[in-house]
C-alpha cells in the first residue's frame, strides 16, 4: 500500500501552519529562484554557455574556487586546532574566545570587509609590515584569501566541539595502555574521529566562501583576470544590464553550490553508516 | 608477572578514594577487587595500569619498583568497562592497534601483525568478524575484541574493569567461562573488578573484598571464594556478601 | 626508563605541557591576527580624529537616513521570518507527510546560495524588465530599487535561521504535551500559546536574535537590488560602502562602529542564553 501523502493527526493547525509555511517558502525561496532558472531556460544553454565561455568569467570562477577551497582547508586545520584548545585546555579568558568565534556570523560583512582592508592596506598596521618585509595582502589574492578565512573561520570549529566534548576519556586511555605515545593517540584516534565533523564544516565553509561578496570586494583590489570574484561578475554584469551575462553566472554557481550540498550530505550518510555516528 | 601494592593510597584533591592499601599477587592469579562502588577498587585497578598516580605507595612488578612507569612502558593489557574499542576502526584494526603503535624498530612485519591477529581472533571464538566495525557487534563480541585487543601487546598482566557490567545475564555466564579459559591458556596474572559477589566467587582464585568510607576505600579481607565465604573477617564482609545471595 | 614523580605524571588522556602551550599560542595568535584586530580596527578607525567627529557624521541626514532604513527593513523581515519559522517547525514536527527532507532541503536552499545571486533572483523576478515587475511599477509599487525588494532580498537571505534553530528543539520535545493539552479540552491556540511556545521561547529568541544580526548587516544580495539612491534605499552596510568608496573613513567607519556594537550585543546575548538557557537549546546545539 502507498503511504499516505500526509498521516492524520489529532494535533490542530495543519492548514495554517502548511499554508503559511507552503506559501512564503514558494514567494520567499522558489518564486525568485525558480525566475533564475527560468530566466536560463529562455536563454537557452548555447546563450547561456557562450556568456560564462569568456576568459574574465573563467577567471573569476576559477580564483573564486580556488581561493575559496585553500582558505576552507586552512580553517579545516585551525578550525580542528581551535576546538581542541577550547575543547580541552583550561586558561583565563576560554569563554570570551569561544563567544567570540562567532564573530564573523554576527558581523556585517561590509564592515569586516572595511576592517580588514584597513588592517592589511599597504598604510594599514599589518600591510605595512607586509610591506617593509617586501609583499602585499590588500588588493592581491592574498587579502582575497584572508578574507574568506574571517567568513569561514566559526563553521568548522562549531561541527567539531561537540564531537570532542563527546570523545570518551577512556577511548584516549586505551590507545595508551596499548603503548601508543600521544602524539600516534591524536593522528590514529583522535582526529579520524573528528573528521567527519570536520569535513562537514570543511564544506559549509566552502560553500560561504564561493558566495561571499561583502568582505571581500573592499580588499579584492577586483582587478580583472586577477583578483576579480565570480559574484562581483554579476554585479558588473547587472550594472551594464546584461542580464543573460547575469543569468549565466549566476546558474553556474548554483549548480556548483547544488553540488556541494549533495557532497555535504553525501559525507554525513557515509560517515552514519560507517562508524555510527556523525 | 608478580605484583605487590605497597600501602598505596589515593586522594583526588580534598576527596580520599583510598586509603594506604597492601596487596601481594601471585604470578599467574586471577584475582577479582570485589566490593560496592566508592570503596576505590577501579582506582586501584588504574593505578595498576597506570591510568592514575598513587598519592603515597609504591606498586612493585616483579620486584622492580614501577610506580613511576608511564602507561606506555607498563605493558597492561586493559580492558575497559566501555570497552572503548576505536569506533572508526574495524575489529581487525583495533585488534592490530597496539602492534601499529609500537616504533618502527621493534614493530612487527605485516604479515606477522595479521597472522597474530587471526590468532586472537581464533582465541575469542569469532574467527569471522575481522572487517567489521565495533557498531557491527553486539555486547558481548565486543567485550571479547576488546579483550583480544589488550592481548594483542603480549601484555605482562591483564587488568579489566567490570568486564562484564554491560552484559544481561546470560551472555554473562557465557563470558565468564571464556575469560577463565582466556587465563588459563595464557597463564597470564588477571586481575578484574566487580561489584557482583557471584561473578567473584565463582571465576577467581583469589578474591579481596574492599569497601568505602569517607576517609577513602581500603581492603576488609583477602582470600580464596570459599574462605571468605565460610569465615568472613568483619562484619562489612558478612553483610555484603549474605546481601548479595538473595540477587 | 626514566622515572616519573608525582609532578610529572600526566594522565593518559591529556597532551603534553610544550604541546598544550604551542597549540593554544598559534591559535590564540591566528585570532587575534584574523580576529580581534578588525575588530579594533573598526573602532579605531571611527574615532580616528575623535568622539565628535564621528558622533557628527553619524547625525548626517544620510546616515540616519540609513540607520532608519535598516530598521524599517529588519523590522518588517525578521517577524515575518519568525512567523514563518514557528510555522514550518509547527508544520514539520508535528505531522508526518511525505516530502519531509525534500521541504526541510528547500528551507536550507538560501543558505547555500551566494547573497548576490539571491539579488539577481529577486531582480529577474520583480526588476521592471520582467512583466511582473513592469506592472507592478506601472501601479506605483516598484519592488527593485524600492523598499520591498530590499525587504524580500533580507528575508530570502535569512529566510531558515528560525526554522533551523527551532525544528530540532521541537523534534526533541515530542508531540506528547500538546496531545495532553488538547485531551485536557484546550484549544488549538491555546494548547499553542500556553504549552508550545514556553517550550521554545528560548530556542525562537535565539533564532531570531541571529536572524535579524544577518538582516541588519546584508550586503551583497541588498547591493544588488537597493539601487543605491542615498537618503532612500541605502541601508547601512550600502552606506558604509558609498561613503568608504568616497574616502570618507570616519563616517564609513562610526556607522560600521555601530554595527559592531550591534554584533557584539548579539553575541553577548547568544553566549548568555546559551549558558542560561542550555537545556532549552540543547538540540540544536548538538547538530
Amino acid at each position: 500500500m502507498r503511504r499516505p501523502l500526509i498521516h492524520r493527526s489529532p494535533i490542530p493547525g495543519l492548514g495554517i501552519s502548511a499554508g503559511i509555511t507552503l506559501t512564503l517558502l514558494s514567494l520567499v525561496v522558489l518564486l525568485p529562484i525558480g525566475a533564475l532558472l527560468l530566466n536560463g531556460a529562455l536563454a537557452g544553454p548555447d546563450r547561456l554557455w557562450t556568456e560564462v565561455n569568456t576568459p574574465r568569467i573563467w577567471a573569476s570562477l576559477w580564483l573564486s574556487f580556488r581561493l575559496s577551497f585553500l582558505a576552507a582547508a586552512f580553517n579545516l586545520v585551525f578550525g580542528v586546532a581551535l576546538a581542541w584548545v577550547l575543547g580541552r585546555y583550561r586558561f583565563p579568558g576560554r569563554r570570551l574566545i569561544d563567544a567570540a568565534v562567532d564573530l564573523p556570523f554576527a558581523l556585517p560583512t561590509a564592515v569586516a570587509g572595511i576592517a580588514l582592508t584597513a588592517l592589511y592596506a599597504p598604510n594599514g598596521a599589518f600591510g605595512a609590515l607586509a610591506r617593509d618585509l617586501g609583499f602585499k595582502i590588500a588588493y592581491t589574492q592574498t587579502g582575497i584569501f584572508i578574507a574568506l578565512i574571517f567568513v569561514g573561520l566559526p563553521f568548522v570549529v562549531r561541527t567539531v566541539q561537540p564531537v570532542i566534548d563527546e570523545i570518551e576519556r577512556e577511548v584516549e586511555e586505551a590507545s595508551a595502555t596499548l603503548g601508543a605515545t600521544r602524539l600516534h593517540t591524536i593522528r590514529h584516534v583522535i582526529l579520524p574521529m573528528l573528521a567527519p565533523a570536520a569535513l562537514t564544516g570543511f564544506a559549509l565553509a566552502l560553500a560561504r566562501a564561493v558566495g561571499e561578496y561583502g568582505s571581500v570586494i573592499f580588499i579584492a583590489g577586483n582587478l580583472p583576470m586577477q583578483t576579480e570574484i565570480a559574484p562581483l561578475l554579476i554585479v558588473i554584469k547587472l550594472e551594464e544590464f546584461n542580464y543573460e551575462g547575469a543569468t549565466a553566472i549566476g546558474i553556474a554557481m548554483l549548480v556548483i553550490s547544488f553540488v556541494m550540498l549533495f557532497v555535504i550530505n553525501g559525507v554525513q550518510v557515509w560517515s552514519r553508516r560507517r562508524i555510527g555516528y556523525v | 608477572m608478580h605484583i605487590e601494592i605497597d600501602e598505596i593510597s589515593k586522594s583526588f584533591g580534598t576527596t580520599a578514594a583510598l586509603t594506604p592499601v597492601s596487596l601481594a599477587i601471585p604470578s599467574g592469579a586471577l584475582v577479582a577487587l570485589l566490593g560496592p562502588s566508592g570503596s576505590g577498587k577501579t582506582t586501584l585497578l588504574r593505578i595498576l595500569g597506570g591510568l592514575e598516580f598513587p598519592t603515597s605507595g609504591r606498586v612493585i612488578f616483579d620486584g622492580v619498583d614501577a610506580t613511576g612507569l608511564s602507561v606506555q612502558d607498563r605493558r597492561a593489557g586493559f580492558v575497559f568497562q566501555s570497552y572503548a574499542l576505536f569506533r572508526h576502526m574495524t575489529v581487525f584494526d583495533n585488534i592490530a592497534y597496539g602492534l601499529n603503535a609500537r616504533p618502527r624498530a621493534s614493530r612487527p612485519t605485516r604479515a606477522e601483525i595479521s597472522r597474530r591477529v587471526t590468532k586472537l581472533l581464533e582465541l575469542i571464538q569469532l574467527p569471522d568478524i575481522g572487517a567489521r566495525y565495533p557498531s557491527q557487534l553486539s555486547g558481548g563480541q565486543r567485550q571479547r575484541v576488546a579483550l583480544a585487543r589488550a592481548l594483542a601487546i603480549e601484555p605482562r598482566m591483564l587488568l579489566l574493569d567490570e568486564p562484564f557490567g554491560a552484559l544481561d545475564a546470560k551472555v554473562r555466564k557465557e563470558l565468564r567461562q571464556g575469560l577463565r579459559d582466556i587465563h588459563d591458556t595464557t597463564g597470564l596474572t588477571t586481575v578484574f573488578v566487580t561489584h557482583d559477589q557471584d561473578e567473584a566467587m565463582e571465576l577467581a582464585d583469589l578474591v579481596v573484598v574492599m569497601s568505602g568510607s569517607t576517609t577513602g576505600g581500603k581492603i576488609e579481607q583477602i582470600g580464596k571464594p570459599q574462605d571468605i565465604r565460610a569465615k568472613p573477617a568483619t562484619p562489612f564482609v558478612k553483610e555484603f556478601i549474605s546481601a548479595c545471595d538473595f540477587v | 626508563m626514566s622515572e616519573i614523580t608525582p609532578t610529572t605524571f600526566r594522565p593518559a588522556s591529556e597532551d603534553s605541557p610544550a604541546f598544550r602551550i604551542a597549540l593554544t599560542v598559534t591559535v590564540l595568535a591566528v585570532l587575534v591576527l584574523l580576529l580581534f584586530a578588525p575588530l579594533i580596527a573598526v573602532f579605531y578607525e571611527a574615532l580616528r580624529k575623535g568622539w565628535v567627529e564621528a558622533v557628527t557624521s553619524l547625525a548626517e541626514p544620510e546616515a540616519l537616513a540609513a540607520i532608519r532604513l535598516t530598521l524599517t527593513v529588519a523590522a518588517i523581515a525578521v517577524p515575518l521570518n519568525a512567523i514563518f519559522g514557528v510555522a514550518a517547525a509547527w508544520f514539520i514536527t508535528k505531522y508526518d507527510f511525505r516530502g519531509k527532507a525534500f521541504l526541510i532541503t528547500l528551507i536550507d536552499l538560501p543558505f547555500s546560495v551566494s547573497p548576490v545571486a539571491v539579488g539577481l533572483c529577486v531582480v529577474l523576478t520583480f526588476g521592471a524588465n520582467t512583466w511582473i515587475g513592469a506592472s507592478l511599477v506601472e501601479a506605483g509599487y516598484p519592488i527593485v530599487f524600492a523598499l520591498p525588494g530590499i525587504v524580500l532580498a533580507t528575508m530570502i537571505v535569512t529566510f531558515p535561521f528560525v526554522a533551523r534553530e527551532l525544528i530540532p528543539v521541537m523534534i526533541e520535545q515530542g508531540r506528547a504535551e500538546e496531545e495532553a493539552a488538547l485531551t485536557l479540552g484546550a484549544s488549538g491556540w491555546r494548547t499553542f500559546l500556553t504549552v508550545t511556545l514556553p517550550n521554545i521561547r528560548w530556542a525562537l529568541l535565539y533564532g531570531v536574535l541571529l536572524c535579524n544580526a544577518r538582516a541588519m548587516g546584508e550586503f551583497g544580495a541588498v547591493a544588488v537590488v537597493s539601487g543605491k539612491i542615498r537618503g532612500q534605499t541605502a541601508t547601512m552596510p550600502i552606506t558604509i560602502e558609498m561613503l568608504y568608496n568616497e574616502y570618507m573613513s570616519v563616517a564609513a567607519f562610526a556607522l560600521a562602529a555601530v554595527l559592531a556594537f550591534l554584533a557584539f550585543l548579539t553575541l553577548g546575548l547568544k553566549t548568555f542564553l546559551e549558558i542560561r538557557h542550555a537545556d532549552a537549546l540543547a538540540a540544536s546545539r548538538r547538530h
